[in-house]
């Protein structure tokens, strides 16, 4: 309700700016002024093919992988012009949950100043300065990413990403479960950040709403630069291979890093709606 | 651009604030909120947690404490805070070595006193939450404590006339939610200030504070081998260490590890605070320990050189720390004068209706 009536307000303060740009529009070739929205997209993938939950994929560690869940926290999005102007999403409205089983694949992002942007940075997770904020910063977020899988069951931090299914190897042709829960503790902060360069400008106006196309390779959670090998991480009862925490999670951070690339932006993508 | 869109969301809470107070000040009957009134201990530390954004309000602390007694926080309305932590024992679970919670079923650990909590930077035996806001969250989830979640307590409390009043009443949105609900324990929480033993009145210089020559004995024992865990006038430096306990074996608790996932953190448990500590048996994570007797033999002779053991246990070649009969009484002694009558008996911690 209150958040209803606080859009509407910057609505019409927006409108209003519109309104009192519209003066300069037949002087200039195009005018880049006023708001308008764009969209992160996140294709998830498995190894350079789509990721099907229940369908499988042998990785370069030898292992098959059949996975049952890819969720992760994408937060402070920044959208960055060609002459380096940041323009920082508003950080209380900067945490998006991406869920392959949830359907829910984009961040959409309001009011943007119009402008041409050639990069995107967001974080992986939820940052040390946020979470130390308190449960007043985050406010609905957790009941949200609760309802998602996305909060440690046994301790108050986020889950970054939950990625879980069963895999084989040479060790076991029989499968076994995995839970690669990726996050921070109190020791170890593992929020990173990525910057993406955009094969083609991303051009928010008014009318108009880029849509970034990114492709999430799950598989270069555990096997990117850093080789994770499910089997070598097996529970003492050998039945489950569970990765929470440890070096483990520190060396996945740097492997996060490198799982997102854009694919295409589409510009253009009509007037959107709100 | 963005001073302007921050102005008119500031002007639009403003409105709003203005809005719901007028409202609440109509037809609640519950006294206009201020400021909570609470005094820092000059012996103490400084404040670990940044209270900034959540400083107590009056209302604010009326309704953490009814929350902190509140049934309804369990799934099925049957255990509140206060049934692992009763104030009488400086709010642990008396007599229970390891606390059975909901569905009576037993936990794997034994419930701390709750004092002082913002003068700490850990929470927990294995430092599960480091935030006193979000803290409440871990017993909230836990399923052998309360097995509940916040969005289905908030619509529990809902149904109540007095938590919607009340909840008005002490915060600006007046929203009945998961932040406000862990906001308002974390404001009780912060004012559950510990501070008025013998002890303190010794070292403050205040009346009633004369310690007998062997409390004074034991003060400095624990000076000599104690205070470098068991730190500062909180009794603890919110560190995870290892003290030598052998491992339960039916319970394998690996401690800071669980948390962390770290090697060199298997076994090791936070240093809880020694305050009223006299009143707080059985004691260590797993409440082995039926008296301060059987602690202090067991830091004299018992300590075992398992995995991540503190190298201050073992020094000199010695596992632990040596005591003779007449030091540990002396200790005992100096302990109980961290007793706080004044702390178990504040009404202003009963549970209130
Ligand atoms: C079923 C029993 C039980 C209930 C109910 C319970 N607790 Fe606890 N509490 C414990 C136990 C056991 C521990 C120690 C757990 C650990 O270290 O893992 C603990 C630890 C704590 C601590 C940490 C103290 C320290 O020194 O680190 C705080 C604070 C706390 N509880 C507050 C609460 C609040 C607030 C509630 C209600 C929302 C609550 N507890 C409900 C049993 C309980
Ligand atoms: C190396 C750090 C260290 C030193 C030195 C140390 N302690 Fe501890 N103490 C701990 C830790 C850690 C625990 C909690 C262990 C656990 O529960 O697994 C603890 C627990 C206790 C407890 C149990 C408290 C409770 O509420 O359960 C008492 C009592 C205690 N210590 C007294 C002492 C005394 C007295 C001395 C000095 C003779 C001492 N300690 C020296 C680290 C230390």
């Amino acid at each position: 309700m209150k958040k209803t009536f606080r859009n509407i307000l910057i609505a019409s303060l927006f409108s209003g700016l519109l309104v009192s740009c519209s003066n300069d529009d037949d002087t200039q070739q195009e005018t880049i002024e006023g708001f308008g929205d764009a969209e992160l997209f996140f294709d998830n993938g498995m190894a350079g093919d789509a990721l099907i939950l229940g369908g499988s994929k042998t990785n370069s560690n030898n292992e098959t992988l059949t996975v049952n869940r890819l969720n992760y926290i994408i937060s402070n999005v920044v959208l960055i012009e060609e002459d380096g102007t940041e323009y920082v999403y508003p950080k209380n409205e900067s945490y998006f949950i991406i869920s392959q089983e949830g359907d829910m694949h984009t961040v959409h992002l309001e009011n943007i100043p119009a402008g041409d942007y050639t990069q995107v940075r967001f974080g992986i997770g939820v940052d040390e300065l946020r979470y130390l904020e308190g449960e007043t910063a985050q406010q609905e977020f957790w009941d949200y990413a609760a309802a998602n899988n996305m909060t440690w069951t046994w301790s108050t931090g986020y889950r970054f990403i939950n990625f879980e299914g069963t895999f084989t190897s040479e060790n076991n042709s029989e499968p076994l479960q995995f839970q690669v829960h990726q996050g921070s503790n109190s020791a170890t902060d593992n929020y990173r950040e990525v910057t993406l360069n955009l094969p083609t400008t991303a051009r928010v106006r008014v009318d108009e709403m880029p849509n970034i196309h990114i492709i999430a390779d799950a598989n270069t959670i555990v096997d990117g630069t850093n080789k994770i090998v499910l089997s070598e991480n097996l529970n003492t009862a050998g039945t489950n291979a569970s990765i929470m925490g440890g070096e483990n999670l520190i060396l996945i951070a740097e492997n996060t890093q490198q799982m997102f690339t854009v694919d295409h932006v589409h510009n253009g993508g009509g007037s959107h709606q709100h | 651009m963005k001073k302007l869109q921050q102005l008119f969301i500031a002007a639009t809470a403003a409105m709003f604030l203005f809005a719901s107070c007028s409202k609440d000040d109509g037809y609640s009957g519950i006294p206009e909120d201020r400021p909570f009134n609470f005094e820092i201990p000059s012996n103490f530390p400084a404040m670990a947690q940044d209270i900034g954004n959540n400083m107590p309000t009056e209302n604010g602390v009326a309704l953490g404490r009814k929350l902190f007694y509140e049934n309804k926080l369990s799934r099925d309305n049957t255990i509140s805070c206060s049934f692992c932590h009763e104030q009488a024992y400086a709010f642990t679970h008396h007599g229970h070595d390891l606390s059975h919670g909901i569905d009576n079923l037993l936990g794997i650990r034994n419930a701390p006193a709750v004092q002082n909590m913002t003068f700490q930077s850990e929470y927990f035996y294995d430092g599960a939450s480091n935030g006193i806001q979000l803290l409440s969250i871990v017993p909230i989830h836990n399923p052998v404590e309360m097995d509940e979640s916040l969005p289905s307590i908030a619509a529990k409390l809902a149904e109540d006339d007095a938590y919607v009043q009340l909840f008005q009443s002490a915060f600006d949105d007046g929203e009945i939610s998961s932040s406000n609900m862990l906001n308002a324990l974390a404001q009780f929480m912060t004012v559950m200030i510990s501070a008025d033993s013998k002890y303190d009145k010794y070292v403050r210089n205040e009346p009633d504070g004369n310690m007998t020559q062997q409390e004074l004995d034991g003060l400095s024992l624990f000076q000599n081998k104690c205070s470098v865990c068991h730190a500062t006038d909180l009794f603890t430096d919110s560190k995870f260490r290892n003290n030598g306990l052998p491992p339960n074996p039916n319970l394998n608790d690996l401690g800071r590890h669980v948390v962390t996932g770290f090697e060199n953190d298997k076994y090791k448990f936070k240093v809880p605070s020694l305050r009223n500590v006299a009143l707080t048996k059985p004691y260590m994570h797993d409440g082995r320990f039926g008296s301060l007797e059987s602690v202090l033999d067991f830091y004299s002779s018992g300590v075992q050189e398992t995995q991540n053991l503190d190298p201050i246990l073992q020094q000199n070649n010695t596992l632990g720390i040596p005591l003779s009969e007449e030091e540990k009484q002396a200790l005992i002694a100096f302990l109980k004068t961290l007793t706080d009558e004044t702390f178990i008996t504040n009404p202003l911690f009963y549970e209130q209706t």
